[in-house]
């Protein structure tokens, strides 16, 4: 072992161990997706006011859920894939809050990030499949293309051509608060979870 | 002639102490393990009263230390003998040795303190599952110390290749691949020894190289649940691992045999183009044949899991063949002299060739179906690990430092573990034949009598192999010493 | 000629930093993963026998046995294999500059340099170590049941993984065959340590 050897392997050790805690949150997450989630876990976020058209060709803001506690997924209708998940998963959050009285103090908002196919005729069809009914679950979008922007970037979405005229993105579920915060980020599995996970911030 | 065979090298005093070192580790975890074998035959003859929890724990840790050490003292064996024709470094083999403890304290600390029970094989995703009974921590502790002690066996070998390529030039030649397929001339081929060491090296790396991919997705799946991967193909990884690494063992033992007869008989180890072919044979099949332990996961393909039965049924025969041959014509009216030492590393090779017979049968998927989950199949793998492999590491233990000791009694210790050993493993085997599981803490009534007479054999063997290594441990001192080992 | 190299590998990193290349080689996570973080490996390492001569005396005798210049290069390398890091690269012009420098610079320079001072022994643990843990990456992506990178889907993330496997099981045969019939010059080349 020659001189120096020491410090320098515990100087890179150590170095090399604090850009890997850096890089995972202290080795908490490895994917954007969880470093998100465990930031507004840690800090909810206030979302600033975005204005959107429903179903209905009702405008509406973010700013009207004030004092209420929001679901938020992010779609498009011609989606084939996760989207339907996502429905069908919204779809049985209402079913198992239905039966609970504590279950009605939230409501549920699918937003579009495709307003150039998705005109209002199209969210119809969409909330048709799976029962949605405004104002309890709204499908929406933006109402311009600066809405939409900074909607996916407060929501830290991710949203890419998939190259056959679709999307790749992410099928998180977004939990905003009474305070108009974005308080949690869910994987989208159990719709059990989900509701659950709603009806406890919506009782505090 | 015998010269030859024996080697050119001499095995300096520093090499010969670390071996030593090795079998003093080796043969004191044996025993310790072995307690934790019949600590488990009496529990499940009711002889003695243990909690299942710890049941689980014991029968993990019995199964890691034994795959330990067999893998220690094979190396032991091997590094000794294959140091005689190559080139090797000291220092390597005591950095496994020291890689090894660490992972044996890890893997001790694991179960007994964290209650890691997940069975030596810790297949995924059980680790993370563990209903409460152990923590991440723990599965995961568990998991280092595997990845610790095969650290140290990957720099063993890949040192053991660098020598036989500086002699060799390449592996090929020290398997002696070209003898075996009749493109050179047979008495051009490696000794024994090499040719060995060089089939445990590439197996065993291929081996580790799995079992480190797998160990690292495992670690990952611990702490980042997320990250999951197929049941199947980590199943198909971790035997691939396990099997390769606890049958290199016995390739690595008989190296023993190799060595140490011809020293008793003054015959040269024949070596002939039927004995490479073997070799490299057996190096291939070593490799492929691991799908005989998925013969009842219905969701693999046909092929790969007829085929694990075809080799397995071949699997061992070839070195086998040659070495029960070989040791037939080297021992047959050479007038040697039988005692402790020639007589277990003879005994090794019988008890390989018989704990090849219950294997053949577990490896055929219309009987493997019905036996695999009974206790025909540690039956199996005791016969051929407790009195092959076993005998051949005891044999060498014997003949390296019992020589020296100053204790008698190797003939009683020598047949107290066979009567012993042959006991304990036939009680296995008649309670599979008669449908009692393996891995059942607590047995029925009419399995009591299988349990008793194995628990009996099991502390038969354990005082037999007590003798064996307290002879050995007496007689280290002297042994360390030195002295001229090669022909008496 | 040492100039020819470094001014090679400048022009290599200028080449790679240009944004159509950029986005050509990181459009895809496969090509992403197994060519561009490779290449800007590869130009630490083409740069390190010209900068030999300018590696302080003290640092040179610390890096005993080449051993913290390897653990350096598999910290600063696998940082930039973590789906987040991957991620941050694209959103984050800042994370990109310094994926761009510290591949090269804490990566393949150090890796490089401290080769040389490898006993064979090291090599090859460090080859035999290196084959499993790309297979084991390879592995997690493919079976990953979510998508890991905001940018990738899940197809191109199962893509890149069999592209790792697939790397790592050509790696490995090679090197078997290479060891088996007495070629393996790479690895028990002459090196400057001692044996």
């Amino acid at each position: 072992m020659t001189r120096g050897f020491i410090p320098l392997l515990a100087l890179v050790l150590a170095g090399g161990m604090a850009a890997l805690s850096w890089a995972t949150d202290g080795f908490r997450v490895v994917t954007s997706d969880g470093a998100r989630q465990l930031a507004v876990e840690r800090r909810p976020l206030p979302l600033p006011d975005i204005r959107l058209i429903d179903q209905d060709g009702h405008p509406f803001s973010f700013a009207d859920y004030r004092g209420k506690t929001l679901l938020v997924d992010l779609i498009y209708t011609r989606c084939p894939t996760i989207c339907g998940v996502l429905g069908e998963n919204f779809r049985q959050v209402l079913e198992h809050s239905g039966a609970n009285k504590a279950g009605r103090n939230f409501d549920l908002l699918s937003i579009s990030f495709d307003p150039a196919h998705d005109d209002l005729q199209a969210l119809k069809l969409y909330g048709e499949r799976y029962g949605a009914v405004a104002p309890r679950w709204r499908i929406a979008v933006p109402s311009d293309r600066r809405g939409l922007d900074t909607l996916l970037r407060s929501f830290g979405a991710v949203v890419i051509p998939d190259g056959n005229g679709g999307f790749v993105h992410s099928s998180d579920v977004y939990l905003v608060d009474s305070a108009g915060r974005l308080a949690r980020i869910f994987d989208a599995d159990a719709p059990w979870s989900l509701s659950g996970a709603a009806i406890h911030e919506a009782a505090r | 002639m015998t010269t030859e065979a024996i080697g050119t090298r001499s095995t300096p005093i520093g090499a010969r102490t670390a071996v030593l070192a090795y079998l003093a580790v080796s043969g004191v975890v044996l025993l310790l393990m072995m307690l934790f074998g019949a600590t488990m035959r009496l529990a499940q003859a009711q002889w003695i009263s243990l909690d299942p929890t710890w049941f689980y724990i014991i029968l993990t840790m019995h199964g890691a230390g034994m795959v330990g050490i067999a893998g220690l003292s094979g190396a032991a064996v091997m590094w000794y003998f294959v140091g005689r024709y190559v080139p090797v470094s000291t220092a390597v083999f005591l950095a496994n040795l020291g890689f090894f403890l660490v992972g044996a304290v890890l893997i001790l600390g694991s179960g007994f303190i964290g209650g890691f029970a997940a069975a030596w094989t810790f297949l995924f995703p059980l680790p993370a599952h563990s209903g409460s009974l152990w923590s991440i921590n723990a599965a995961a502790c568990y998991l280092f110390g595997l990845i610790s002690i095969g650290v140290g066996f990957l720099l063993l070998h890949l040192d053991i290749v660098r020598g036989i390529l500086s002699v060799y030039g390449g592996l090929g030649a020290g398997l002696g691949f070209k003898q075996g397929f009749g493109l050179a001339p047979e008495d051009t081929g490696p000794p024994p020894a090499v040719a060995a060491s060089t089939m445990v090296a590439i197996v065993n790396i291929v081996g580790i190289v799995f079992g480190a991919a797998i160990l690292v997705m495992s670690l990952v799946n611990l702490y980042v649940p997320s990250f999951t991967f197929n049941a199947l193909v980590a199943k198909n990884m971790i035997y691939l691992f396990g099997h390769i690494f606890i049958n290199a063992t016995i390739y690595m033992a008989v190296i023993a045999v190799y060595e140490i007869l011809p020293r008793y008989t003054h015959r040269a180890w024949k070596t002939n183009w039927a004995f490479y072919l073997a070799w490299v044979m057996s190096t291939l099949m070593v490799l492929t044949v691991y799908p005989h332990h998925l013969l009842m996961d219905f969701a693999m393909p046909t092929w790969a899991l007829v085929a694990g039965q075809i080799i397995s049924w071949l699997s061992g025969l070839p070195v086998l063949l040659v070495t029960a041959f070989g040791a037939l014509t080297n021992t047959y009216r050479s007038g040697l002299k039988w005692d402790a030492a020639s007589g277990l590393v003879f005994l090794g090779v019988a008890g390989w060739a018989i704990g090849v017979i219950p294997a053949i049968l577990d490896g055929t998927i219309a009987i493997n179906s019905v036996m695999h989950n009974t206790q025909w199949v540690p039956g199996h793998f005791h016969t051929y690990l407790l009195l092959g492999m076993i005998a051949m590491m005891l044999g060498f233990m014997t003949w390296l430092g019992g020589a020296k000791s100053p204790l008698g009694l190797a003939p009683v210790g020598f047949w107290l573990y066979l009567v012993g050993g042959s006991i304990f493993v036939l009680a296995f085997l008649s309670a599979g034949s008669a449908s009692v599981p393996r891995r059942y803490a607590v047995h029925l009534q009419a399995w009591l009598p299988y349990d008793e007479i194995g628990s009996i054999g099991a502390c038969l063997a354990i005082a037999g192999v007590a003798i064996l290594v307290v002879r050995f441990l007496a007689g280290l001192r002297s042994a360390a010493a030195g002295g001229d080992d090669s022909v008496r | 000629m040492s100039e020819g190299r470094l001014l090679a590998a400048a022009g290599f990193w200028v080449v790679l930093w240009l944004p159509p290349v950029r986005s050509a080689l990181e459009s895809d996570m496969a090509v992403h993963m197994a060519v561009q973080l490779p290449l800007l490996i590869a130009i630490g390492v083409l740069a390190a026998p010209p900068l030999r001569r300018f590696e302080p005396r003290l640092l040179a005798d610390a890096d005993w046995l080449g051993i913290p210049g390897l653990v350096l290069a598999a910290f600063a390398t696998s940082l930039w294999m973590l789906p987040r890091m991957l991620d941050q690269a694209l959103a984050d012009p800042l994370a990109e500059l310094g994926k761009f420098l510290s591949l090269p610079l804490l990566g393949g320079l150090p890796l490089g340099l401290s080769w040389r001072r490898m006993p064979g022994l090291g090599r090859a643990f460090v080859w035999a170590n290196f084959i499993p843990k790309l297979g084991a990456v390879g592995g997690l992506y493919l079976a990953a049941p979510t998508r890991l990178c905001a940018y990738y889907g899940v197809d191109q993330q199962a893509e890149a993984g069999w592209t790792l496997i697939t790397v790592a099981a050509a790696l490995g045969l090679v090197s078997f065959v290479a060891v088996f019939a007495g070629r393996p010059r790479a690895m028990f080349a002459p090196h400057d340590g001692p044996a």
